[in-house]
């Protein structure tokens, strides 16, 4: 079942100075089972409106339904932790979470907040460590003596150990150098093609081009676009100030030299090898 | 813990806000020491906290801070003043006094603990309009310069100065980091507001060692980018925003002594206004 904000609105701080309304009015349906890429300016509202998902942020007026779940603003939520589950949420930098002794333990901690045995927790801990790709050698380590990339691993494991049904993903590759960010999304499309949902919130043009299916675009609190990503690039993006990936930049950069070709539908280097490669036996 | 407003500075462009930092510390001060004189009878007492009350509300009138920030504040300190409550009416005391069932309830000892209340109100007040009125660096400049003498026995003032601005520049930012493991943890299952306390304390521990290693790291870094910069703390050193005592800042000076001088000569003189004012109101009434 999808995800399903309804007229959605978040402010921070109401009734103070600082008042700030960080999404407005949002009407919006994240796909059952989808790739789903958030996208748009530093303050236009993704991280305001990803909390939202998994109830940190409960909203100021409006509904946010998430499978079974109802979130109503100004209304207690029973299930609160039935929720937190179901719906795991990785943050920016996610490597300042970790406060264990041991890797194992580190990432057994979040199933075991939501009553599984010690036993499960870390059964489901150590296969969530292998999905990271961190093997047996890793799980008595601390995780503070890991680098920075290996931390982030820990971190991310310690979610997926929980086994969300819903993965909200807020900026995973930042700081990461292409060939982490690369494994690092090789890992959630191994869980997505589990049947997992993937919600990500990135700036990377790339990573929506090459593993997404839907994307939200945002400016200013509010939703401007709801689409698929080769239509999103196929357009011009100028207003939403939105990068041009890579593979589209190189590919139109052959069109203005002179290879007639149509590169739509090509979403990774391979796909836009056999296209350039037809073009050329075209001619 | 999300809406900490308490005392945050608050950008206006008020008649406050505009004042020297300088002799907005100086007249806190002056106005706490007349907060704490006593008077000669206990209607004397009153009618000079209130009169200290008003003078709050007109600053925090022009100050743009309104009223229901101060009374928040005060939540707190509800469970003090019952604490202070029952402490002064156990204890023994003198003058007049009344039964409740067998203790025995001094008015004096009721007057006491009012007093205590009206003066912790009181100095939240002041305390208030200073810190939303100020920006934290400002204040640490007028420490700074109030400490200056002490520089003649060594007294390193600017080190001072600087640790406490960078203690006050990162209160919100470790807040917000609080706020951003407090959620990241909250998503794994942690629950800050119920469960027993084991859990609890596992909550807690589950916080406090992100912070303090983002904290140290955080320090490390600026301690880094300080000494990139070459700093120096012994050096002499200039400063971007200089305070400057403008004619408005002489105007508050006298107000505030003045006022100081009349609760003082208030005091001494042993003055009470009911009897002071009883004949002029006795007048006024026998023109009717």
């Amino acid at each position: 079942m999808p995800i399903t904000f309804k007229n959605v609105s978040y402010v921070y701080s109401p009734k103070t100075p600082f008042e700030y309304e960080a999404i407005k009015d949002i009407n919006v349906t994240i796909k059952d089972g989808s790739f789903t890429a958030i996208v748009g300016h530093t303050g236009s509202g993704k991280s305001t409106l990803v909390q939202q998902i998994n109830a940190l942020l409960l909203p100021t007026s409006g509904e946010v339904i998430i499978d079974d779940f109802h979130i109503v603003a100004n209304k207690k939520i029973k299930n609160l932790k039935e929720v937190r589950r179901h719906a795991g949420i990785v943050f920016q930098f996610p490597e300042y979470q970790l406060f264990e002794e041991t890797v194992e333990k580190d990432v057994s901690f979040g199933p075991k907040n939501f009553g599984d045995t010690d036993e499960v927790a870390m059964q489901k801990a150590h296969r969530a460590l292998i999905d990271v790709g961190l093997d047996a050698s890793y799980y008595q380590r601390s995780p503070f003596e890991l680098s920075g990339g290996e931390r982030r691993r820990v971190a991310i494991a310690g979610i997926i150990a929980e086994e969300p049904k819903v993965l909200i993903l807020d900026e995973p590759t930042a700081g990461l150098d292409p060939r982490g960010s690369f494994e690092m999304m090789q890992l959630f499309k191994k869980i997505h093609e589990r049947g997992t949902t993937v919600v990500i919130v990135t700036h990377d043009m790339n990573i929506v081009l090459g593993y997404c299916d839907q994307v939200i675009v945002m400016k200013d609190g509010a939703i401007v676009k709801v689409t698929d990503p080769i239509t999103l690039f196929k357009e011009d993006n100028d207003e939403f100030a939105l990068e041009i990936p890579l593979l589209y930049q190189f590919a139109k950069k052959l069109q203005e030299k002179g290879l007639a070709f149509d590169f739509t539908g090509a979403k990774t280097a391979d796909e836009l090898a056999t296209l350039i490669h037809k073009a050329g036996v075209k001619r | 813990m999300k809406n900490l407003t308490l005392g945050r500075y608050i950008p206006y462009n008020s008649p406050i806000h505009r004042l020297d930092p300088r002799i907005k510390m100086f007249s806190l001060i002056i106005l706490m020491v007349a907060i704490f004189i006593k008077f000669t009878n206990v209607p004397m007492n009153f009618i000079m906290y209130g009169l200290i009350f008003a003078i709050i509300l007109i600053l925090m009138a022009m100050s743009h801070i309104g009223l229901f920030t101060l009374f928040k504040q005060l939540k707190a300190l509800w469970l003090m003043i019952l604490f202070l409550l029952i402490i002064n009416v156990l204890m023994p005391n003198t003058g007049a006094f009344f039964k409740v069932w067998f203790i025995t309830v001094y008015y004096n000892a009721i007057w006491q603990t009012l007093y205590i209340v009206i003066r912790l109100i009181l100095m939240v007040g002041l305390t208030m309009v200073l810190t939303t009125t100020t920006r934290p660096l400002d204040l640490t400049y007028a420490i700074e310069w109030y400490l200056a003498p002490l520089k003649v026995i060594k007294f390193p003032t600017h080190e001072i100065a600087m640790t406490i601005s960078i203690a006050l520049r990162f209160i919100p930012t470790l807040l917000d980091e609080t706020n951003r493991i407090m959620k990241a943890q909250e998503s794994r299952g942690v629950d800050f507001k119920n469960g027993k306390l084991k859990e609890k304390i596992r909550a807690v521990v589950s916080l406090i060692v992100p912070l303090f290693i983002s904290a140290f790291q955080r320090s490390e870094e600026l301690a880094n980018a300080m000494e990139a910069r070459g700093y120096d703390p012994s050096a002499k050193r200039t400063r971007y925003r200089v305070m400057q005592w403008k004619f408005r800042d002489t105007v508050a000076l006298v107000l505030v002594l003045g006022f100081l001088a009349g609760v003082i000569v208030t005091s001494v003189m042993h003055l009470d206004f009911i009897v002071l004012l009883t004949p002029i109101v006795n007048i006024i009434l026998g023109w009717f």
